[in-house]
């Protein structure tokens, strides 16, 4: 049976990601969040933005006992919205904390670990925000990138040691609680995309794709955004930041 | 020319201290973080304001971002020059805990903090972030080329919110001959013959850095080291 781990599986995207591998695949679910969620999965209780080796080795343990993992979803990720200057410092920290340093360090456990089985398949959730830029969250374009230049960078590596796919989803706007709490006032819910698409579209994705944009307007977006990265931005500084700053 | 104030971080070594060199020469007025101690500066250090801080420490970004604001008197920063950064070559296996949460604090979590408390002092000036071509992903330096994949997408967020108030550029050097490579672990080869000196490199910066005009990103490589050699129009003089 599959052996499968996924991080901030508590909410949104993984919380869907976690039901259709457990519905579909009858695969063996360890589910990573801040607290436990719903009944099903093996849950794992942990703080992506810890600092203290402490609490990782922790991880590493509780990890032993459940891999090695067939399939690694590195979903977990917050935002902090609004003008750069007017949003606080610890909130900026926060996010690259949880989006950037946590997956790294984790990612870098599981290899030291040998927690990836051979074969097996490392996806990072990154954000559509990589080809479009994100003015208004500053902090989350920036671990955004990070974290997709860090998957590019490995793809090749990890092929060779133990032909391990790695791959990168970029989604737009999901009917998520995170998109509730971080979109601009006056946006439209029912336009985003629900979370069970994306997570099919990356359980399904074939192994020989490394790039994975579910939906028709996000790849759109997506496309444009690797044309007119500039022009881009520009859009969603009127589209987007514009409305972000008129926020109480 | 007027003078500008500047504020360089990293300026103890390599292409920091030669942006710091240029500028002072230009005669701008220069303050300058690193890592070194003061005593360890090369004798032929120009005469300004140092600070001797490590960014990645807990603190060290405030504490730099407190003594730059010490220094200003009333004045605002022209041109704030975020160069310090550290990484190193070799495949993730081969890292530590310690050095991946260096590498992403001193290359992106400092750069945000210095960003986020000097916004007020940089009103009417510039913000050039020092990145890296290698913020595309290269398989040989993969923290690295998060951290400077980061650095530009912080950036180009920046640059859009800050529009018309402050110039946010964030500036991507091809490989530079500062030893920088050896020490990350990479083995010297014939490569390296091809890396532009920091001197070089250091001047385009500089000009890329204090242009009215320009792009959010740019890469600083041959193309723009031979376009200022061939067709020098619009450059401040050295």
């Amino acid at each position: 049976m599959a052996r499968v781990l996924i991080t901030g599986a508590g909410s949104g995207l993984g919380a869907a990601l976690a039901t259709q591998c457990m519905g579909q695949t009858a695969a063996e679910v360890t589910a990573l969040d801040l607290a436990p969620g719903k009944p099903g999965p093996h849950w794992v209780v942990h703080d992506m933005a810890a600092r203290d080796s402490c609490i990782w080795s922790g991880l590493a343990q509780d990890l032993r006992a459940r891999g090695p993992f067939d399939l690694v979803i590195l979903n977990a990720g917050i935002n902090a919205t609004g003008p750069f200057e007017n949003v606080a410092l610890d909130a900026h920290q926060a996010v690259t904390a949880v989006n950037l340093h946590g997956p790294i360090r984790l990612t870098h456990m599981l290899l030291a670990e040998e927690l990836l089985a051979p074969h097996g398949r490392l996806v990072f959730v990154a954000s559509l925000s990589c080809f479009t830029g994100y003015p208004g969250a500053a902090s989350y374009a920036a671990s955004k990138d990070g974290l997709a230049s860090f998957a590019r960078a490995l793809r090749r590596p990890l092929r060779k040691s133990g032909n391990i796919c790695v791959q990168l989803v970029c989604p737009g706007p999901m009917d998520t609680p995170h998109a509730a709490q971080h979109a601009p006032k006056g946006a439209k819910a029912d336009r985003r995309l629900a979370p069970g698409i994306v997570a099919q579209k990356v359980l399904d994705a074939s192994r020989s794709k490394f790039l994975i944009v579910p939906g028709f307007g996000a790849t759109m977006a997506a496309a444009l955004g690797r044309l007119f990265p500039q022009t881009m931005t520009r859009i969603m500084g009127r589209v987007l930041f514009q409305r972000l700053k008129a926020r109480p | 020319m007027k003078k500008k104030t500047l504020f360089v971080t990293g300026g103890g070594s390599g292409l920091g201290a030669e942006l710091v060199r240029a500028a002072h020469r230009r005669g701008h007025h220069v303050l300058c973080t690193g890592r070194r101690a003061i005593a360890d500066l090369p004798s032929d250090f120009p005469d300004l304001p140092y600070l001797s801080c490590d960014l990645a420490s807990a603190g060290g970004a405030q504490v730099t971002a407190d003594w730059v604001q010490s220094h200003l008197s009333g004045r605002r920063v022209d041109c704030a020059l975020l160069n310090a950064a550290a990484g190193y070559f070799r495949p993730l296996s081969a890292e530590t805990p310690e050095a991946i949460s260096e590498v992403l604090t001193l290359n992106l979590d400092a750069n945000i903090v210095l960003a986020h408390r000097l916004s007020g002092n940089l009103e009417g000036g510039t913000l050039a972030l020092i990145g890296s071509v290698a913020h595309k992903g290269a398989a040989g330096m993969p923290v690295y080329s998060a951290s400077k994949a980061a650095l530009d997408g912080f950036g180009r967020a920046l640059a859009q919110e800050w529009r018309g108030r402050v110039a946010v550029r964030v500036l991507h050097p091809g490989p530079i001959a500062t030893g920088m490579s050896a020490r990350a672990g990479r083995k010297v080869d014939l490569a390296d013959r091809l890396f532009l000196s920091p001197r070089l490199m250091a001047r385009i910066i500089l000009d890329a850095a204090l242009a009215p005009r320009g792009r959010d990103r740019q890469i600083i490589g041959y193309l723009r080291a031979l376009r200022g050699q061939i067709l020098p129009l619009g450059r401040q003089a050295a």
